[in-house]
Formats: C-alpha cells, sequence, structure tokens
C-alpha cells in the first residue's frame, strides 16, 4: 500500500540554509546537505528545498547546492522557488533535484506545466498553490502570497493537473507559520477533487496536526518545516503518533 | 569493474551515480552514446524522462544493445530504464529493446502518478538484498508475458504489476533504488557484487 509522507522543508537562500534548524539540541544555521542528509537519517520521506534567494548572484549558488545534496541524500529531492523556464526545471533535474515546484510562473504562463510534463514526465512537476481564505472560496496567491489572482484554489488545481502537474503543493496562507493547525478544509477540498497526490502545508503546530492533514485533509504528504526545525517534535515522533493513529507510513525504526 | 549509466535524456543521475559508486570496485562512468556504453562490464538504464523521447535516443543503438544483453551483459534498469527492456510502449512511439516479453501500460488506478513508498512483495531479486518498502514515481508500468520473470510485485490501489523482473544478470525494477535510502543503496551494491562475481 501506498504510504502517506512526512516531507521536510528547508528555507535556503545563497546556498545556505536561512532559518536556524535544532538538531539534537544544536541549532545549526548552515549547510542544507547536512541538514538535508541529517534529516534522511531521522526517517524524513522526502526533503524539499524553497529557495527565497532575491538575487541572481544568490540564485546561481542554488545549482551547485543541489547537486551536492543528490550526492549524499538517498531520498527525493524537490527544489521550489524561482523556477521560471522549461531550461530552469532541465537545469535543476539535471544539477540532481528529482522534483521541481512551480508556483508564480505557472499562474503567469500555464504553458510552463505542460511544457514540463511532456519533457520530463509529469512525476517531477509539482504544482505549488498558495491560497488564502475569503468568505466562501479560496483565492490563489503569487509571489509568495503577496499578489491576488483570479483563480479559486480548487479550480486552478484541476487546471494544473490538467496541463500537466504530477503532483499539488498546496500552502494555505492563513494558517502558515501559525501552529493552529493545517487548513483541513481547504486540502480536503483539493484532495478530492485532483486525481495526482496532494502535499499539506501550512499550520503544523504538533503532530495531530499532521495526522489530521493525512486523514480529515485526506493529504497523501505533510510538508513540515517550523516544528521540526525548531525542535518542538522530530520526525521519528511524527512518524510513531501516525504508526498508532492507523496510518500506512514507511517505518524507519 | 566498468559501470556506464546510458544518459538518454535530461534527469538527475546524481544520486545514482553515488549509489552504484559505493559498491566497492565500480568505476562508473556516462555515456550519451548507446553503441559506446556497451563497451562496459556492467550497463545501467536510469529512471528518467520518457518513453518516447528515450526510445528515439535509444534507436541507434537498439539491436546491438539488445545482442549485448542476450550474449550475458549484466543490466539494471531504473523506472524507465525498466520499461525500456520491454517491447513497446502506451506512453510513446518507438521500442524497447524486448528483452522481456510485454507492453508498457498506463497504471489502472486513479491516483496517477504513483509518488512515494510503496511494498515490494515477494522479493527475490537478489540473494544478498531484501527490499521491503521502496520509493516509486511513474505512470506506467510493465506487463510482463512471462510470470516467472517477475522477481517482486508491488500493488497501487487495485493494480498489481510487477516491481522487479528478472532473467539472467539482467534486472528491471520500476522502484527507484537511489531514492530508497540505505535498503535501496545495499541493493544497488548487491546487485553489483553478484554480476560480477
Amino acid at each position: 500500500m501506498l504510504r502517506r509522507r512526512i516531507i521536510v522543508c528547508l528555507d535556503v537562500k545563497g546556498g545556505r540554509v536561512v532559518k536556524g534548524v535544532q538538531f539534537e539540541g544544536l541549532r545549526d544555521v548552515g549547510d542544507p546537505v547536512e541538514l538535508a542528509r541529517r534529516y534522511e537519517e531521522a526517517g524524513a520521506d522526502e526533503v524539499t528545498f524553497l529557495d527565497i534567494s532575491a538575487s541572481a548572484e544568490e540564485r546561481q549558488t542554488l545549482w551547485d547546492l543541489v547537486q551536492r545534496t543528490a550526492e549524499r541524500l538517498f531520498i527525493p529531492l524537490t527544489v521550489g522557488g524561482g523556477v521560471r523556464t522549461v531550461d530552469d526545471v532541465g537545469r535543476a533535474l539535471r544539477a540532481g533535484a528529482d522534483k521541481v515546484s512551480i508556483n508564480s510562473a505557472a499562474v503567469a504562463t500555464p504553458e510552463l506545466l505542460t511544457g514540463c510534463a511532456e519533457r520530463f514526465g509529469a512525476q517531477c512537476v509539482v504544482a505549488s498553490i498558495d491560497a488564502k481564505r475569503e468568505a466562501d472560496r479560496y483565492r490563489v496567491y503569487t509571489h509568495g502570497g503577496r499578489r491576488p489572482t483570479d483563480w479559486d484554489a480548487v479550480a486552478w488545481a484541476k487546471e494544473c493537473v490538467r496541463r500537466g502537474a504530477g503532483e499539488v503543493l498546496l500552502t494555505s496562507i492563513d494558517r502558515d507559520g501559525a501552529r493552529t493547525g493545517y487548513d483541513l478544509e481547504l486540502t480536503r477540498a483539493v484532495a478530492e477533487a485532483v486525481d495526482v497526490p496532494v502535499i499539506a502545508s501550512g499550520g503544523a503546530g504538533r503532530a495531530e496536526h499532521v495526522r489530521d492533514a493525512l486523514t480529515l485533509g485526506a493529504a497523501d504528504a505533510a510538508l513540515v518545516a517550523g516544528i521540526l526545525h525548531d525542535g518542538l517534535t522530530t520526525v521519528g515522533a511524527l512518524k510513531s503518533l501516525l504508526n498508532d493513529s492507523g496510518i500506512a507510513i514507511r517505518s524507519t525504526t | 569493474m566498468r559501470v556506464t549509466l546510458f544518459d538518454y535524456g535530461a534527469g538527475n543521475l546524481h544520486s545514482l551515480i553515488k549509489a552504484l559508486a559505493t559498491a566497492p570496485g565500480a568505476d562508473v562512468r556516462v555515456q550519451e552514446d548507446p553503441l559506446r556504453a556497451l563497451d562496459t562490464d556492467v550497463l545501467v538504464l536510469p529512471g528518467v524522462g520518457a518513453f518516447g523521447a528515450a526510445a528515439a535516443r535509444l534507436a541507434p543503438g537498439r539491436e546491438a544493445m539488445r545482442e549485448a544483453l542476450d550474449a550475458g551483459l549484466p543490466c539494471l534498469g531504473i523506472c524507465l530504464g525498466m520499461q525500456l527492456l520491454f517491447e513497446e510502449s502506451d506512453e510513446g512511439a518507438g521500442q524497447g529493446l524486448g528483452y522481456f516479453p510485454g507492453r508498457v501500460t498506463r497504471l489502472a488506478a486513479r491516483h496517477v502518478p504513483q509518488i512515494g513508498w510503496n511494498d515490494v512483495e515477494e522479493d527475490r531479486a537478489l540473494q544478498a538484498a531484501r527490499l521491503s518498502t521502496v520509493y516509486y514515481a511513474h505512470s506506467f508500468v510493465c506487463r510482463a508475458v512471462d510470470a516467472r520473470e517477475v522477481v517482486g510485485w508491488t500493488t497501487h490501489e487495485g493494480d498489481r504489476f510487477p516491481a522487479s523482473v528478472r532473467r539472467g544478470n539482467v534486472l528491471g525494477v520500476q522502484f527507484h533504488p537511489e531514492k530508497s535510502s540505505h535498503a535501496g543503496v545495499r541493493f544497488v551494491q548487491a546487485f553489483l557484487q553478484e554480476v560480477s562475481s
């Protein structure tokens, strides 16, 4: 049976992890390669690098970072942030990414998803969607949640899949960093509307939130960042709770 | 031992190269020319891209590669690389190597692609490495005609299909051992050890 996944997300800028990461009591702001490897050891099912570089100079270091990571990481690696063209995706894959997530560029140029899927296969194309709750719907935002679009999140997710996305990374802007739990209603609405895996993102404050995203939210995977990096919980503790809750996960113990 | 990856397109080869290089005595190379790729002790068909594009890159060396496999050249095909060991695919035009009889068809499931960790059932691919949960990322699967060549099975929703096929020293796996953490890396090492001894 296909397992539900825990995906650890690291924010990188200029080739370095920019938010602190707590590991075995140590706070490490530093080498993404080493941190990714440690999360693999801890039982993470995948790692995602979100590149938040603001300049082209900073971004140049990303490809080198991805290559150094791929040479030491033996679980899937997704890279997102600043990917604009089919060639950008090709460069990320050649550097060593297994999947590439595309956000603002997909809204601006939806054909980009199709171009990437045809050239590299749908399994490496992740549509990253940032959504914010309004009265009776969820509106898609781009540019790091700053720019509203005309798209409804469920309609846009279906459109992304129709155009070739093999996975949807769905982030609730309202819950991001709030640690009050994933937006289960949003997650479930999208997960029921598309036939590709949906990764819930934004809002994890404790292990029960991850469990709820995978059960009530019907997500295939949960993206987790802050609560792991801050040492509030561990991948092992998350997986124990999921296992005890009867959710099929990859056992690493 | 020369281990050569036939690079037939864009994709991440780094993890696979590193996983192969962890095997004692492995000298890993990458070759874009299918004929030159045969000047090796072990051939690896990596698992990235789409069938049609890969078959087109394979075409100039297809017959020679098939003859080399028939003559006993050890080969590991991963994901799309496994699919290239079969005859044809619904994903795209062109011919595979036809080493294994059968066709590649789309997964019969609601959730396609299958992305994530799933089982290998009844695994008997290698003597020295047993697998349980491995990483899959694919929309198409190999429908092996001869069930005796299937050395591991897996199931996604209602569709049960070969996780691995083997005849002689030619092994195809639908999953990605190079993305299956420690157990996957050990599997790659064990394959090289088994075919070189």
